[in-house]
């Protein structure tokens, strides 16, 4: 894929963690690790992938996202925002009564969310019966599915990946966001599922695993599904919890952060460094 | 005698009628289309029918991704498995998502008879009408089983409807109007106002007879839709009768005679009895028998409801 165009997501990508951040900002709390390891892969969905349009967000023919893991609701907001689906001033409303942005999503109150997310194990379900009813309609629309490691341990998860391969849901596209931890532990100690590619492989479905913050392997491996015809595909993307902030990264306890106002510092001259190492990047690769 | 008709017979011959009109009507099946009535749907629409195997769970998340595509599924399997235990996805994937599903509960109540607590449904409804938005219906005849699909299928949103398993009178001429949310009058009385629901509705006809031949006047009420329950005819009821009695197959706890308790204690009370299952796990045994262990039988009706009317 074109090295500029790469950039040009990556820029958006540091973004949609500033905008991650704002909601921080904005509520005090919430559940930021399992966001902000995700970046990448939402914004090379809602940035390059998926057939959206935010100024027709029903607009019937259009790609479906489900945000199975429904507790990664900042980074869904905050891709939403950039992509222009509402004003990024609901942003600043994180927390308050009312507010459009709950700490899971609900798709009766925003423009661009599919459905309503946070108790876990639903979302795979939810998204192998939109992928049906496109199957049926012939309606070329693809579906895909944002799933956390922790999740897997819900069984109804396996029910759906049955299901899926069972009907041929090749139009179905899944990524796991492999960042090994949940709330009491390393992932493989609390309730493993791994090795998830021989399990999933083992349920019917084609499996990739790739790094899950290289925005070029996510659309080029996106572009190449369905992996194999008549197979939902699921790509196992190993990335870091809190990603981009280099007092959380990989740690248990920001799982769920509350935020101080020393760590709020760092976390904004962090997206800083990144972003100057963005430009130091892109003004090599404009005088080369 | 009444004619007796197999619920699941009537309800699988309306889904197809339906199915017929309405290219959007799918059907899933947890392996329970052939027990619900439905063995020839798959013949029929082939592309319309999806088998899931047995998992509730996931075949509630199916049909609300489906009914988001503009699909109106119907999915019909042993009622426990389909309230019980997938609660939270009915819940959030068709309650709070507002998904156009239709779920039915089949052999509900107890008529699982010698099958024991674990396929007994008597807390079906007590579960559903915790969830905002979803429709429950509780046709208590073939005819109106019949009326209830099509009208269900009408409606725009969740809808549970809940059916018996053995053969069951026809109650009603074909001509019956039937209106989601309105209870039908069977007949007029002053005496007290007797309500039965779903599979026991024709025990109440029965007690109902029994009442009027020893001279009491029974205003019988058949409520099909719990919710939105008629408040209006309840209160009606409790207006100008002031005694009123409940009867259903299902806990006393969070069925039909709650609803209609919350309404009257809270807009005009009048003096209540509940005929129903009490806080205990229900025996097994044949049908009829298991019905008249809890009072269900239309003479033992009958008893309760001139006790009920002697102790002022």
């Amino acid at each position: 894929m074109d090295s500029n165009e790469i950039l040009k997501l990556e820029f958006t990508a540091l973004n949609i963690r500033r905008n991650i951040l704002r909601l921080i900002k904005a509520g005090g709390s919430g559940h930021v690790g399992g966001a902000l390891s995700s970046v990448e892969i939402l914004t090379a969905l809602y940035f390059n992938l998926l057939n959206i349009d935010p100024g027709n967000p029903k607009w019937p023919q259009r790609d479906r996202f489900v945000l199975s893991a429904g507790h990664k609701c900042l980074v869904l907001y905050s891709a939403l925002a950039e992509r222009g689906f509402f004003d990024k001033s609901v942003l600043d409303t994180y927390g308050a009564l009312d507010s459009h942005i709950p700490g899971h999503p609900n798709m009766h109150k925003l423009p661009g969310v599919e459905s309503n997310t946070g108790a876990l194990g639903h979302g795979l379900s939810i998204a192998g019966g939109m992928a049906l009813g496109f199957k049926l309609d012939k309606s070329p629309a693809r579906v895909f599915v944002l799933m956390g490691d922790g999740e897997l341990a819900e069984g109804s998860s396996w029910e759906a990946a049955a299901a899926a391969s069972m009907h041929k849901l090749d139009n179905l596209i899944v990524f796991v966001d492999r960042n090994r931890l949940q709330i009491s532990g390393p992932t493989i100690e609390v309730m493993s599922y791994e090795p998830l590619d021989e399990r999933w492989r083992s349920f019917g479905w084609s499996v990739r695993t790739i790094n899950g913050h290289d925005m070029n392997s996510i659309i080029t491996n996106v572009m190449q599904a369905p992996f194999e015809k008549g197979k939902p595909s699921i790509i196992i993307a190993d990335t870091i919890k809190s990603k981009g902030l280099s007092f959380a990264e990989g740690k248990l306890s920001y799982h769920y952060w509350k935020a101080t106002p020393e760590e709020m510092k760092q976390a904004d001259l962090d997206l800083e460094v990144i972003e100057n190492q963005l430009k130091e990047k892109y003004s090599k690769e404009h005088q080369s | 005698m009444n004619e007796l008709i197999d619920p699941r017979k009537a309800f699988g011959e309306a889904v197809i009628e339906a199915a017929q009109k309405n290219p959007d009507v799918v059907v899933l099946s947890a392996d329970s289309s052939s027990g619900s009535g439905l063995t020839n749907f798959p013949k029929l629409f082939p592309e319309r029918h999806f088998e899931f195997g047995i998992m509730e769970q996931g075949v509630i998340g199916f049909a609300s991704g489906l009914a988001t595509t503009g699909k109106i599924p119907v999915f019909a399997a042993i009622a426990p498995f389909v309230t019980a235990r997938p609660f939270e996805m009915f819940k959030n994937d068709l309650g709070y998502m507002n998904q156009n599903v239709k779920v039915v509960g089949r052999c509900a109540g107890l008529t699982y008879d010698q099958l024991g607590s674990t396929h007994h449904s008597i807390d079906d409804v007590a579960l559903i009408r915790t969830i905002p938005g979803v429709m429950i219906l509780s046709p208590g005849d073939p005819v109106t089983i019949k009326k209830s699909v099509h009208a269900m299928i009408s409606h725009v949103g969740p809808c549970y409807l809940k059916i018996g398993n053995p053969k069951m009178p026809v109650l009603y001429p074909e001509n019956i109007d039937f209106q989601l949310g309105k209870g039908i009058v069977m007949q007029e009385g002053k005496d007290v106002a007797l309500i039965g629901t779903g599979t026991v509705l024709s025990k109440a006809v029965g007690a109902a007879m029994l009442l009027e031949q020893k001279g009491i006047s029974v205003r019988l009420i058949d409520m099909h839709t719990l919710k939105p329950i008629d408040k209006e005819l309840i209160l009606k009821a409790a207006r100008e009768i002031g005694k009123i009695v409940t009867v259903e197959e299902h806990f006393i706890a969070g069925g039909m005679g709650s609803i209609v308790s919350e309404i009257c204690s809270q807009e005009f009370p009048a003096k209540i009895k509940m005929i129903g299952i009490g806080d205990f796990y229900a025996s097994n045994g044949p049908y009829e028998q298991l019905l008249g262990k809890y009072g269900l039988q239309p003479d033992q009706i009958c008893e309760t409801i001139i006790r009920f009317l002697n102790t002022e």
